[in-house]
């Protein structure tokens, strides 16, 4: 064994260890675009071919037993590099996927759909909604508020979005049917405020809907806990939702803005409106490596540098 | 080291490396038209109709799995819509020639109240039943795109068609009389 040889060694582990953390380090932070950057790639692929090309040196013994054991370790890490390569290289760019209460998304990348689940009011406004992913062979899998789940090469977590749920009436209490013309769901009263509106220097969540039965149309902007409590109206420690009612021509009418505390009823353009302010899940969608490969090639790297330190014949004086 | 070891191990991995990378062009998602969202009522032939407990006109709860066993003609409404009014004398015929071979239209006002629905029905003097679905979930679960929109519902409770828009009587007819023929 030859001073070269174990720079070389020692250049082979550090290569595998890095970039096995580099692969693990997907399961952390599924989401970090630079997962599906080149220069990850690259950097991967670095490793891999430091950890190979001394593997094919060791395995004809030009370093020695150790060398040659050592080999089971590095195939190892290789898996695992390769996992990482492939799930960066081929693995979808990391998607938010936003539907509203009740309805279904199909999820190809997952070979799933997610379920989201019917929401009234209170669950809005405590939003504690979990979604459902089923998958083809009719498993499922429960995803609470905040939580992540692993499916197949893909991390799924729940990211909770302002939402509301609004409920109009007219002034003798008959409820009004609230439609979406520009939502993918038109028969929603879930608002998700998809925009984001700038209004004296502070942008809010922005949405619109409609009342067809008395042709009004809705913009409607979230305020935070925290906006609220800047403002001088609302209800300080509640959500709360501006709303700006306009006529069939989108011209504002006469007593048509204001602000609804969740939880409150107002008056607003001659419409009742109540609003329950809180969130509603999101799925947050990324890539991450097969986790089989990275079991069987994690195993296989600890068991190899086990099997080659343990059992490695003592240098001949 | 023992060669077979070695070989072992570089198998092992080969799997593990193939099978890898194929899951990333093997992915899959369910059928399309299986699921709502984005493609409107057409998009849920061959799904289970789902199916929520809502009102009645009556004060009473019930749904749609209530008349699972029968071919029910589905249609979402409301009072203000004027393709709706236009196409529900159409409905309420459908309903009085078929109801006897297993057979029913079921009315889902979107949105208003119980009066206003009931007001309607009087109005227009309809004997089909009519749930009034105030929170609007079988809009969303249905991806109702406008209104009126109408599903046809085999026995089992899963969705044959889904239609956008008004329908004539003959189109009713056209879309249920199949499944009416077929238990004959």
């Amino acid at each position: 064994m030859t001073f070269d040889m174990t720079t070389n060694r020692a250049v082979a582990l550090a290569s595998a260890v890095g970039g096995m953390l580099l692969v693990f380090a997907q399961d952390v932070y599924p989401a970090w675009s630079g997962f599906h950057a080149w220069q990850y790639t690259a950097a991967l692929t670095l490793a891999a071919i430091a950890v190979v090309g001394y593997a094919l040196g060791a395995r004809k013994g030009t370093d020695g037993d150790v060398g040659t054991r050592i080999v089971i370790a590095a195939i190892g890490a290789t898996v695992v590099i390769v996992a990482g390569i492939a799930s960066g290289l081929l693995g979808p760019d990391t998607e938010t996927v936003a539907r509203t209460p009740g309805t279904v998304a199909p999820l190809p990348d997952v070979g799933a759909a997610g379920f989201f689940p019917v929401a009234d009011p209170a669950t809005i406004e405590r939003g504690d909604a979990h979604v459902e992913i089923r998958r083809r062979d009719g498993s499922s899998v429960d995803i609470p508020p905040g939580a992540r789940r692993f499916v197949g090469t893909t991390a799924i977590e729940t990211t909770p979005e302002v939402a509301a749920y609004v409920e109009a009436r007219q002034p003798n209490g008959s409820r009004l049917t609230i439609t979406q013309p520009q939502n993918t769901s038109f028969l929603s009263p879930v608002l998700l405020f998809p925009e984001r509106v700038p209004i004296g220097g502070v942008v809010f969540p922005a949405d619109g809907f409609a009342t067809p039965a008395i042709q009004r149309q809705i913009k409607a902007f979230y305020f935070s806990k925290a906006e609220v409590a800047k403002s001088t109206h609302g209800t300080p420690g509640k959500e709360a939702v501006l709303l700006a009612v306009d006529d069939e021509n989108g011209k504002l009418i006469q007593s048509g803005i204001g602000i609804v505390p969740s939880g409150a009823d107002a008056t607003i353009g001659g419409i009742r409106f109540r609003v329950a302010a809180g969130t509603y899940p999101a799925l947050l969608i990324s890539a991450v490596p097969y986790p089989p490969a990275l079991w069987i090639g994690g195993l296989l790297f600890v068991g190899g540098l086990a099997y080659a330190y343990s059992y490695a014949r003592p240098v001949a004086a | 080291m023992p060669r077979y070891l070695g070989l072992v191990a570089a198998l092992v991995a080969l799997v593990a490396i193939v099978f890898t990378v194929k899951l990333y062009f093997g992915a899959s998602g369910p059928p399309a038209s299986r699921l709502a969202g984005g493609g409107g009522p057409a998009m849920l032939a061959g799904a289970p109709a789902q199916s929520y407990p809502v009102k009645t006109l009556d004060g009473a709860t019930a749904g749609l799995d209530r008349y699972r066993g029968s071919v029910v003609l589905v249609n979402l409404w409301a009072s203000w819509c004027a393709p709706c009014r236009s196409e529900t004398p159409a409905l309420e015929r459908l309903y009085r020639d078929e109801r006897g071979k297993g057979f029913t239209v079921l009315g889902i006002d979107q949105g208003e109240s119980t009066e206003a629905a009931g007001a309607f029905a009087k109005q227009m003097n309809l004997s089909y039943p009519i749930l009034v679905d105030e929170d609007q979930r079988y809009g969303r679960a249905y991806a109702a795109i406008g209104l009126p929109t109408s599903l046809v519902v085999d026995r089992t409770g899963h969705i044959v068609r889904g239609i956008d828009g008004e329908l004539t009587l003959a189109q009713m007819h056209e879309a249920v009389d199949p499944l009416l023929r077929a238990r004959e």
